[in-house]
């Protein structure tokens, strides 16, 4: 890596290195380790939370947009808004704000109650946030900060929610035990799966078919949500803690090992008795998944130092390698798919611009 | 991540009282020249300094459909998932639990989950006992005694409040159930912090090297001691009945010394084997000849005669601590106190739920039998197994093989070289209803 250099604004930039499919533009050195990488819907911005220290959003250029306050006791999760620049940022102060931006100060602040804090969704519509404080899931007006309904029925501290993207009013949430499914108005859960073990994380489908949890032990559950059906997959080697969808459902990728596993998603039984696409390429467990939206191309990042590029339904190898110095933390492609923001342990998050003549989509 | 550089966590448990928060306390302020973060009970975050102070709430994560063997803390798992993020990394990580917390899932979450065995390791379970009020606890609550049970190093707080002879007592009981964990007596909780924080894992050769009773043969009786008194009539007193009768003899020595009561302990040992136990109910006179008698005991004050045939020192052994039944002796209606005493290891499963079970061989074990047996071992028997710590010579390996357990859980490293070191096996179980002969045997056929 050359040519360092300080853009004043709380981030470091260093310049590219270059490649056939990626070109490496630009990397920002974080406070701390990056716990994640979002998009704004117009692919404009890149929000970037460390585990401590301010929350940069980057522009294209690697320019520091906005460097947003950190919330003491560590950072959660951001989100943006479905429809416009506004990020929701939240952490273990338990306190969710949400930013106009390119304006750094809160246009919006709802403290929460005390407890672990960190996981923060805006639903489809961009009318309701969700955050999660210990074992309640709250639901606030995003136009007025008002808390609308409390989710209580987990028994332990939740974990994950995740909203149905063709629903704006179903939110799925899950905690030692289990996933539950909200309908907001409703009392009880309308869905409620007990399992017995511990699911860390969750994420519904893009067709609003299936909500799928990553669990403590390792393995994936599957409920599809129509039918109540619950589908357990076991065989994976570490908890999973990354899932991703191919567009609006029909594969289902997976982390928990070195290998990456795909599940098709379609027909009356999904993945019921598939056979999954498994790909070998990473030396360590992958830990970030994320497919070019409207696409089948995949970018998988592992603990190996490695982000490996896939056409998993052209070949199983790996159509692009690029090695960072630390093992990776998030990768994320831009919506518009021109760009891929990868973060890594040492604080580094690296923006790789897609060379449009070499990238395919099938 | 080399194992050799994960993070040290020290797990501190102790009963409801028993200065838990004052230890805490005390490594939060005193110099010891580290970066500690401390992981608490309530939730919220508190800088102190150098040190951070994480709460936490002490949520049990069920791995396998309830399992015990398979429970982890969940809580943990987040906050250690996020103190692994800190760029400012922490030289050792302190977990109190409360005080009726399960040491289980607390130690298991370092063995189970995949982080935390790559980036951290469990250095040692510290219990902070109530030197004074743990007799209200140790027979009846289960979570006191498996904070015992799991302990690398048990403080016997309060001490300033418990008479000498008490405290060896109650350190007698407790190494009846864990005979590895190093034993401190402290006052207001007052210890070298690197005693709590360098202990090293489980550290088996150290902990048998610190205690040289842990492998020493056991007694059929948990008390002696040698009573001064003059010719003719003393009396034996109780006052209470925990079992409904106790054995007992009583023995002339020459002298009120160590040396004349670790003689007589080996005649006592004889007459302790003996078949002919004569039965004493309250009011039958009792020889001071060596012989073994039963006190039946009853209820309210009990008295038993001795018969004194000369004046001198006779050295009395009892199957319970004397404090047990409130025993005394007494002559002319005056309390006699004993010139000297000791607490003996017993051999009878006074406290049958928790025990340790220590195994000394000398020769090389078979590694794959070794392997077997442990793995059957756990399988079978690890609900009650609370913990397992090993040093084996295995042929063929020049280093020693470290095993260590937690219920069913097994983890095994390398010890480095023997070197001038001779070659042995020790090893310790801690759990419940252990069988000494049956471990004993079993491991014998791992032998090479």
């Amino acid at each position: 890596m050359s040519g360092v250099d300080t853009n004043g604004k709380g981030g470091r930039v260093t310049m590219p290195s270059a490649s056939r499919l990626l070109a490496e533009a630009w990397t920002v050195e974080l406070e701390d380790y990056p716990l994640d990488l979002r998009w704004s819907v117009d692919s404009r911005w890149l929000a970037a939370p460390p585990s401590h220290g301010r929350i940069l959003v980057l522009d294209r250029e690697g320019g520091v947009v906005a460097s947003l306050p950190g919330h003491p006791g560590g950072n959660g999760g951001v989100a943006w808004h479905p429809q416009r620049a506004a990020l929701a940022t939240y952490g273990q102060d338990a306190r969710l704000r949400v930013y106009e931006l390119p304006a750094a100060t809160p246009a919006l602040e709802i403290p929460l109650e005390k407890a672990w804090a960190d996981r923060v969704a805006w639903n489809s519509d961009g009318t309701l946030l969700a955050a999660c404080a210990g074992r309640t899931v709250f639901i606030a007006a995003a136009a007025s900060g008002a808390i609308e309904h409390r989710l209580s029925d987990h028994k332990s501290t939740v974990c994950d929610i995740a909203w149905n993207p063709q629903r704006p009013r179903e939110i799925a949430s899950v905690c030692d035990g289990g996933a539950r499914l909200w309908r907001l108005g409703e009392a009880r859960p309308f869905g409620h799966f007990d399992w017995g073990g511990a699911s860390l994380i969750v994420t519904w489908s893009p067709n609003g078919r299936w909500v799928v949890t990553g669990d403590q032990t390792p393995s994936v559950h599957l409920y599809d949500v129509g039918r109540s059906h619950p589908l357990h997959i076991q065989g994976y080697e570490h908890k999973v803690k990354t899932l991703a969808w191919e567009g609006d459902g029909a594969w289902l990728g997976s982390g928990g090992s070195a290998s990456i596993t795909l599940w098709p998603c379609t027909g009356k039984k999904g993945p019921e008795g598939a056979k999954p696409i498994q790909l070998f390429g990473h030396l360590k467990e992958v830990v970030a998944l994320d497919f070019v939206p409207g696409s089948s191309v995949l970018a998988s990042g592992g603990r190996d130092g490695l982000v490996l590029l896939w056409m998993p339904h052209r070949s199983t190898d790996p159509a692009l390698i690029v090695q960072r110095r630390t093992e990776i933390t998030a990768a994320r492609w831009a919506p518009d798919g021109g760009a891929l923001a990868i973060a890594t342990a040492d604080g580094d998050v690296t923006l790789c611009l897609m060379n449009p003549s070499a990238a395919a989509k099938p | 991540m080399n194992k050799l550089h994960r993070t040290p966590v020290t797990v501190l448990t102790g009963f409801l009282g028993a200065g838990k928060t004052t230890l805490m306390n005390r490594v939060l302020t005193e110099q010891h020249g580290r970066r500690i973060a401390v992981i608490e009970n309530e939730f919220g975050e508190i800088g102190i300094d150098h040190e951070l102070v994480i709460n936490a709430d002490e949520e049990i994560f069920e791995m396998n459909n309830g399992c015990i063997c398979c429970t982890v803390r969940g809580d943990l798992i987040r906050i250690m998932a996020s103190l692994m993020k800190r760029r400012d990394q922490f030289d050792h990580i302190l977990i109190e639990t409360t005080g009726l917390a399960d040491p289980g899932p607390v130690v298991q979450t370092f063995f189970v989950d995949d982080d935390m065995k790559e980036k951290l390791c469990v250095n040692a379970v510290v219990t902070v006992v109530d030197a004074k009020h743990i007799w209200q606890h140790i027979d009846d609550a289960d979570e006191a005694r498996e904070q015992i049970a799991f302990a690398d190093v048990i403080l016997l707080n309060k001490c300033d409040l418990v008479a000498t002879a008490d405290l060896d007592r109650l350190e007698a009981r407790i190494k009846a159930m864990n005979g590895v964990a190093k034993i401190y007596r402290t006052t207001n909780a007052e210890i070298d912090i690197p005693r709590i924080l360098d202990v090293g894992g489980f550290n088996l050769e150290h902990a048998i090297g610190m205690d040289p009773k842990f492998l020493e043969p056991e007694y059929p009786f948990e008390w002696g001691g040698i009573f001064q008194v003059p010719a003719g009539t003393a009396t034996l007193v109780a006052t209470r009945n925990p079992d409904p009768s106790m054995k007992l003899v009583l023995l002339p020595v020459g002298s009120g010394t160590d040396d004349a009561l670790a003689q007589a302990r080996e005649q006592a040992v004889r007459n302790f084997s003996s078949l002919e136990v004569k039965a004493a109910a309250p009011g039958t006179v009792i020889s001071c000849d060596g012989r073994l008698h039963e006190m039946l005991l009853g209820e309210g004050a009990m008295r038993w005669p001795l018969h004194i045939p000369e004046p001198g020192c006779y050295a009395a052994f009892t199957e319970h601590y004397p404090d047990e039944l409130g025993l005394k002796m007494m002559v002319a209606e005056r309390e006699v106190t004993a010139v000297c005493a000791a607490a003996y290891k017993p051999d009878h499963e006074h406290d049958e739920k928790v025990t340790s079970v220590g195994i000394e061989e000398a020769a090389d074990c078979d590694g794959k039998k070794l392997n077997a047996w442990l793995s059957a071992l756990l399988r079978d028997k690890g609900t009650d197994i609370f913990r397992m710590k090993g040093v084996f010579a295995v042929r063929g390996n020049p280093n020693r093989t470290i095993f260590q357990g937690v219920h069913m859980l097994l983890d095994a490293q390398g010890g480095g070289p023997w070197g001038e070191r001779p070659r042995r096996n020790s090893l310790v179980f801690i759990g419940r209803n252990l069988d000494r002969d049956q471990l004993n045997a079993s491991f014998r056929e791992c032998l090479a």
